[in-house]
């Protein structure tokens, strides 16, 4: 230590370095916020109950102040949790051959790189390939191939249901059906390569579709004309929500027999295909729709009482 | 806070064995007696005088160049300019090398200049030279071993706090050098015994901080 930093630190100290700090000046009284801010208002509209009758979608959910009431909260995070779980599950191994399909995988080695890797979803590997070629009706009219997806829980719930109705659907307009097969850890383009192995005219993949808010068991099916490697979705035409509280199987079945026989008599699918005069709606008995109220996962202490009244 | 310290940074340091004569004599050193220079820029000037100082104390080396830049470091001409470049020489490398081992120590550990406001904004130099060496002694003239404060501050500061130290202590004012300076500092060298000296560095840094805290003369009407 020098003599000079001693001197000035001790100096420092004598100008008031260490005095204690002056007490603070005292805290402003802050009033209370009031108890309640958002009274929860007892008026309902009645439009907005009569709407939500009807309807899965989130009408007449009411709301408290400026936030969600806490079973709306709730329920929300419970269909959320659904979603999740789906997205989380895998086909078994075996599951296809155990229910009498011919079993095909995708060159995807992992459900982790399943999610991650769309590209490989889409190709078919080798050991599958050549299987396809072996055992699969060739020189067909429509193959229906069923699908894992996004949902694997879709494809073992009703996945089978709607591939025997569309298979039952396409023998009965006169059709020749390929062999029934099942891909494990696939995408729709999947269906491009199939359908080029086995030569068909149509393809058709019915897969669990990507769940959605409660809807973990939900099937989409994919038709396109003349598939090959290379077609894009502008070529497909889809059909979406195919479970119990959108479109049953049996009505979907129909529906995508319709769609493909258009296929077959304008040879062509996805933008160019002409939909006037398809009688989707009728004929698939889509007309009238029956109320389909939410299905309430969570209850909460006052709810509880009201679905009991 | 007040009087915390602002430790010099020393910017460039650089060894030069067998320097050209020309070069030698240019920069006051005597070819006959020098081989070889040892040459450092620093941000703060007097310490560096005083670290200058300190080397002469260590080392058989002299003191040939100290200059320091106008306008102080923060106008320097380049980033290793800094405020001063001082030199010192000697007839073995061995002997430069241990000066300027002696000065970094001092710029590091002992002379430094101090915050007089808590902005920072003024700074003050109340240094006490406990035992002149060779250098500042042949400068001052004051003899080698004397004691002496060596005070710096800016021009308004320096005044009120010399006339305070000068007050404070027996203590007499060997070199007085009124503003402007190079860095437009002022300063003072005062001599006297040590405790003296350091009565009267302690008086100055005190006036110091006080003119920084009132600007304005409290009894001007």
């Amino acid at each position: 230590m020098s003599f000079t930093r001693t001197l000035i630190d001790n100096l420092r100290v004598k100008l008031g370095a260490m005095d204690p700090l002056p007490p603070p000046p005292p805290l402003p009284v802050v009033p209370y916020p009031p108890s309640r801010v958002f009274p929860t208002p007892r008026r309902r509209s009645a439009y907005a109950e009569a709407a939500a009758k009807h309807t899965t979608a989130l009408v007449g959910i009411g709301h408290v102040g400026t936030r969600y009431a806490t079973n709306v909260v709730l329920q929300f995070q419970a269909e959320l949790a659904v979603a999740h779980a789906a997205v989380g599950t895998e086909l078994p191994e075996g599951w296809a051959e155990a229910n009498g399909l011919l079993p095909l995988h995708s060159q995807v080695t992992s459900h982790r790189q399943f999610l991650l890797r769309p590209d490989l979803g889409r190709r078919l590997d080798a050991p599958s390939l050549s299987r396809l070629g072996e055992r699969a009706r060739r020189g067909i009219d429509i193959q229906p191939i069923l699908a894992d997806g996004l949902s694997a829980i879709a494809c073992m719930g009703s996945g089978l249901t709607l591939l025997g109705h569309f298979t039952r659907e396409c023998e009965a307009r006169g059709w020749s059906v390929g062999t029934p097969m099942c891909a494990r850890f696939a995408r729709v383009w999947l269906e491009d390569e199939i359908g080029e192995t086995v030569n068909c005219k149509v393809a058709a993949i019915l897969l669990g579709e990507r769940p959605g808010l409660g809807t973990g068991d939900g099937l989409s099916a994919y038709l396109v004309y003349n598939p090959k490697i290379g077609r894009s979705d502008g070529d497909r035409n889809m059909m979406s929500n195919i479970h119990a509280r959108g479109a049953p199987p049996e009505q979907a079945a129909r529906r995508l027999a319709v769609l493909a026989g258009a296929m077959l008599d304008q040879k062509t699918s996805g933008v160019p295909l002409n939909l006037h005069g398809l009688d989707l709606g009728h004929e698939a008995g889509g007309g009238y729709r029956a109320p389909e109220p939410r299905v309430r996962l969570v209850y909460s202490g006052s709810d509880s009482s009201k679905e009991k009244a | 806070m007040i009087l915390d310290r602002i430790v010099p940074r020393v910017l460039s340091v650089r060894r030069l064995p067998g320097a050209d004569p020309a070069l030698l004599a240019a920069y006051g050193a005597d070819p006959k007696r020098h081989y070889a220079l040892g040459l450092v820029t620093v941000d703060q000037d007097d310490p560096t005088y005083v670290a200058l100082d300190e080397a002469t104390k260590h080392a058989r080396v002299d003191v040939v160049f100290a200059k320091s830049f106008y306008a102080g470091s923060a106008h320097a001409s380049g980033a290793l300019s800094g405020e001063i470049l001082g030199v010192i020489a000697g007839a073995d490398m061995a002997d430069v090398d241990a000066g300027l081992h002696a000065l970094i120590r001092c710029l590091e550990h002992d002379a430094c200049f101090y915050t007089a406001n808590d902005a920072g904004t003024i700074t003050v130099f109340p240094h006490v030279v406990a035992s002149l060496g060779r250098y500042l002694s042949a400068q001052s003239g004051l003899s080698v071993g004397q004691s002496m404060a060596y005070l710096v501050a800016p021009p308004m500061e320096h005044t009120i706090g010399l006339d305070a130290a000068l007050k404070a202590a027996d203590v007499r004012a060997a070199r007085i050098f009124t503003p402007p300076t190079e860095t437009n500092f002022a300063a003072a060298w005062l001599s006297g015994e040590l405790t003296e000296c350091q009565a009267a560095a302690e008086a100055y840094a005190a006036a110091v901080v006080e003119v920084g805290r009132s600007a304005w003369d409290r009894n001007l009407i």
